[in-house]
């Protein structure tokens, strides 16, 4: 794999056991160095105790893979070694020398970088000027050497074919382009250890192809890559070995290549989900959803579509296709040019979310964060948020009935909480998600737009989120799905919809194939291999 | 939870220290305590509904000036006490309601709308008014600021049925848990299918009327409709509103809260003048506690979190 290191220092490479050896047999027979131990980690957040064992060895030239669900403890483990938090107990070797870092400046002195997953850029600065905020060369007096740093960073962004320019503000850029300067900014300055923290979330998939071809660039030059994500899918291609955390502890470590898709969850969610979720179809009702010739720009090119009562229809395309824009159309956010939404052969006149909730239309919209949940506020208050009218008498609630409400559809959904008075921030991710989805139901909503439902929660969770979506069906909801991942389409759509530039494109049935459905989302110029 | 407390264990401690100081206690200090601290209270609890919706209101000062004037020109063109009070409110409600019609409609931030609608009001009422104050007012309309029942200053009562009101509105009405929902996550809100810029113009409308009445009780204190009163009210208000607990990034916020806070600010101000503190230090004085006060907020918040 490459030659001797110059670090090698000879330490802890006890074959045996299984966290410490970096296990890349075969292939070589020298001793690989190890690069960052992690011991029996502990991290406790006042009562709630975050990290109960975390053990993690990564080596030069490795990609390590992160997994486990939502709230296990990979970014308190990682933020540890990235210097954002101290450890309460353990311990953490670097090169073989034990180590703590008072900040993430410290770390960065040792070469630890970290990609993270929200954005931690100053938006109106440029691009370069991002790249190298808080370590910019200066000339004497203080004065940062403008000209140089830009040429530095336009020489970066150019080593690596990014779709960056220097200058560029960056709050002009897309999601996508935010992650491609943080990871400029992680790998400036040379690093030896880089962690990403799910970095292709929001990544199209050339840009999730460059990330990994850094990523194996990174390896080739022997530093070592700690990675953190949930998709499985995406795995096999860059990882060589696999950490799982399962309620603060690792439960397992060892070569990705010996592992199977279901074995992997199974580690995560430490018991046996047996087969995928599979749904059965039920004989739908008459039409519920119908969109007529809907237009919106360049955005939405004359929509139809129509989705009967007891049917979930999945949505797929690529990123920008304009498959969220047609919901948000849908829900009376944006305004359409022509065209009519129909709900039981009416026709609504939709100016505002409020029109499309009166007509029994409910959207469930992918950044649950920012706009499906005010996550300050109690989980009985977000929960009752949509139906305080019919909880209401003369403008002044009837507490009782609130109540009642909140504890039916806690139940109802399953959703795990202390109670409705918790904070919903306090909640899990496909909690929180289920909070979303509880507060339309409670509302009466028969129409629900599903906008990535299952972005951010973790295996456990989606089923779970799968099966509330298949009760709604067969109580007789329209339910019109938007997902990036094909295999949930499949597993959980009775039709699925392909949308491309603003059109749909066709229409599959629900057992289609992952390569039938990026045949007709991908651009024709670009036929898919 | 102990932090949480912070505020009412701050005026209990500084009462029984007060008590300590001569005069302090006498029934004609409290109650004028009382009634220096009612209008800034009553103010205060509208600006409570504001900031809890993630708001400002900047012109309330201007608003109470306004109120206060129209109201007593009602009374010295004739009208009678109650309808003059109630031309008062009225004012201060359509003051309230352009300031949240714009914001919401404008889609302009409320700090900004509200300085300049500060600035428009004063302006205003120095127009109406010429410049000068209302004299012509009913002699019995000082019962409003100066008057007694029950042995408790009038505007005790008034403040407290107003205190209710607010809390009454905050916690058990759509528009009370509306208004926590938009300050907490306004885009949230709007997608939840809320009808936000209706809500947010009357949370307005309610905060300007209570300042109108603010006003009138301003104006009975001073038997004149000064076009001039009023100024930098609003600083004292919002930092009754901190004080107590309420956020400026909103979604957070009580009455009691800020009733404590306006309570402990006049206090001070009343402690360091029986003391003979210069007017210059009490200033000063308040303006730390309330970083203070912020300041172990965000410690209880960050700590909770």
């Amino acid at each position: 794999m490459k030659g001797p290191n110059p670090f090698n220092r000879g330490m802890n490479v006890g074959r045996d056991d299984k966290f410490w050896h970096c296990g890349l047999e075969a292939s070589i027979d020298y001793v690989v160095s190890m690069l960052l131990e992690l011991k029996s980690v502990q991290k406790r957040f006042g009562g709630v105790t975050a990290l109960r064992d975390g053990n993690l060895s990564v080596c030069e030239g490795e990609v390590h893979l992160l997994m486990g669900e939502n709230g296990a403890g990979k970014s308190t483990l990682m933020k540890i070694v990235a210097g954002m938090q101290g450890l309460d107990g353990g311990q953490m070797l670097f090169r073989g020398q034990p180590i703590t870092f008072a900040n993430p400046k410290e770390a960065a002195a040792s070469g630890i970088a970290m990609v993270h997953q929200e954005s931690l850029l100053a938006p109106h600065l440029s691009v370069g000027e991002n790249i190298f905020l808080g370590r910019e060369e200066m000339s004497g007096f203080g004065i940062v050497k403008r000209a140089a740093m830009m040429e530095r960073a336009a020489k970066l962004i150019e080593t690596h074919g990014f779709p960056l320019q220097a200058q560029w503000r960056v709050d002009r850029l897309s999601p996508a382009g935010r992650q491609l300067v943080e990871i400029c900014r992680a790998i400036a300055n040379g690093t030896s250890l880089l962690i990403f923290d799910e970095p292709t979330s929001s990544l199209s998939e050339s840009e999730t192809k460059e990330v990994f071809t850094i990523v194996s660039k990174l390896k080739d030059k022997g530093a070592g890559v700690i990675y953190i994500t949930h998709r499985l899918e995406e795995l096999r291609t860059v990882g060589d070995r696999v950490t799982v955390l399962r309620d603060g502890a690792t439960v397992h470590s060892g070569q990705l290549k010996d592992l199977s898709r279901a074995q992997l969850i199974q580690h995560m969610v430490g018991r046996d989900l047996g087969a995928l979720y599979s749904r059965q179809p039920i004989t739908p009702g008459p039409p519920l959803l119908q969109l007529k010739n809907l237009n919106r720009g360049k955005i939405l090119r004359n929509i139809n579509l129509t989705v009967k009562a007891g049917e979930i229809v999945g949505l797929a395309g690529l990123m920008g296709a304009g498959r969220t824009e047609l919901c948000r159309a849908i829900f009376g956010i944006d305004a359409l040019d022509s065209g009519s939404v129909e709900v039981d052969s009416k026709p609504l006149a939709l100016k505002s979310p409020r029109d499309a909730v009166d007509a029994g239309i409910a959207l469930i919209p992918e950044d649950r964060q920012k706009t499906g949940l005010a996550t300050q506020l109690s989980v009985g208050w977000n929960l009752t948020l949509s139906c305080l009218t019919a909880h209401s008498r003369f403008g002044i609630l009837e507490s009782a009935k609130l109540t009642a409400t909140e504890k039916k559809y806690i139940d109802r959904l399953r959703i795990k909480t202390d109670g409705p008075a918790q904070k919903s921030v306090r909640l899990s991710g496909g909690n929180q998600q289920k909070i979303v989805i509880a507060k339309w139901v409670a509302q009466g909503a028969r129409v629900f737009l599903f906008d990535e439902p299952t972005r951010g929660i973790d295996v456990g969770a989606k089923t779970e989120v799968f099966e509330v979506m298949d009760s709604l069906a067969r109580d007789g909801a329209a339910i019109l799905m938007v997902s990036s991942e094909l295999t949930e389409l499949i597993q959980v759509a009775d039709r699925i919809l392909v949308m491309r530039q603003g059109k749909i494109s066709g229409e599959l049935p629900g057992r289609t194939t992952q390569e039938e459905i990026m045949a007709l989302a991908a651009f024709e110029e670009e036929s898919p291999s | 939870m102990i932090q949480r407390l912070l505020p009412f264990a701050t005026l209990i401690v500084l009462f029984v220290t007060l008590c300590f100081v001569p005069n302090f206690l006498s029934e004609t200090n409290l109650s004028s305590v009382i009634r220096q601290t009612a209008v800034i209270n009553i103010m205060a609890l509208g600006m409570t509904m504001v900031i809890i919706t993630g708001g400002i209101d900047l012109s309330v000062g201007a608003i109470l000036a306004m109120g206060g004037l129209i109201g007593t020109m009602a009374m010295e063109k004739g009208q009678p006490i109650l309808a003059g009070v109630a031309v008062g409110i009225l004012t201060g409600a359509f003051c309230g309601f352009v300031n949240g019609y714009l914001t919401t409609k404008l889609k302009i931030n409320s700090f900004i709308v509200t300085l300049g609608t500060l600035g428009i009001i004063r302006g205003l009422t120095l127009v109406i008014s010429n410049g000068l104050p209302v004299h012509q007012i009913p002699p019995s309309f000082s019962f409003l600021g100066e008057g007694t029942v029950l042995g408790v200053p009038f505007v005790l009562w008034v403040l407290a049925v107003c205190g209710v009101l607010v809390h009454f509105i905050l916690e058990h009405t759509k528009l009370g848990r509306y208004s926590f929902a938009i300050g907490s996550n306004p885009d949230a809100a709007f997608y939840a299918g809320i009808p936000v810029a209706f809500h947010m113009t009357a949370i307005y409308a309610i905060c300007g009327a209570l300042t109108g009445l603010a006003g009138m009780i301003e104006a009975s204190r001073l038997m004149t409709g000064q076009p001039t009163a009023g100024q930098g009210y609003e600083l004292q208000a919002i930092a009754a509103v901190v004080i107590g607990g309420g956020s400026l990034r909103g979604g957070e916020g009580s009455v009691v809260g800020t009733l404590v806070g306006a309570f402990i600010m006049g206090l001070l101000s009343n402690g360091s003048d029986l003391l003979g503190i210069s007017p210059y230090w009490q200033q000063a004085i308040i303006g730390a506690i309330i970083i203070f006060a912020v300041s172990v907020d965000e410690l209880r918040k960050r700590s909770s979190v």
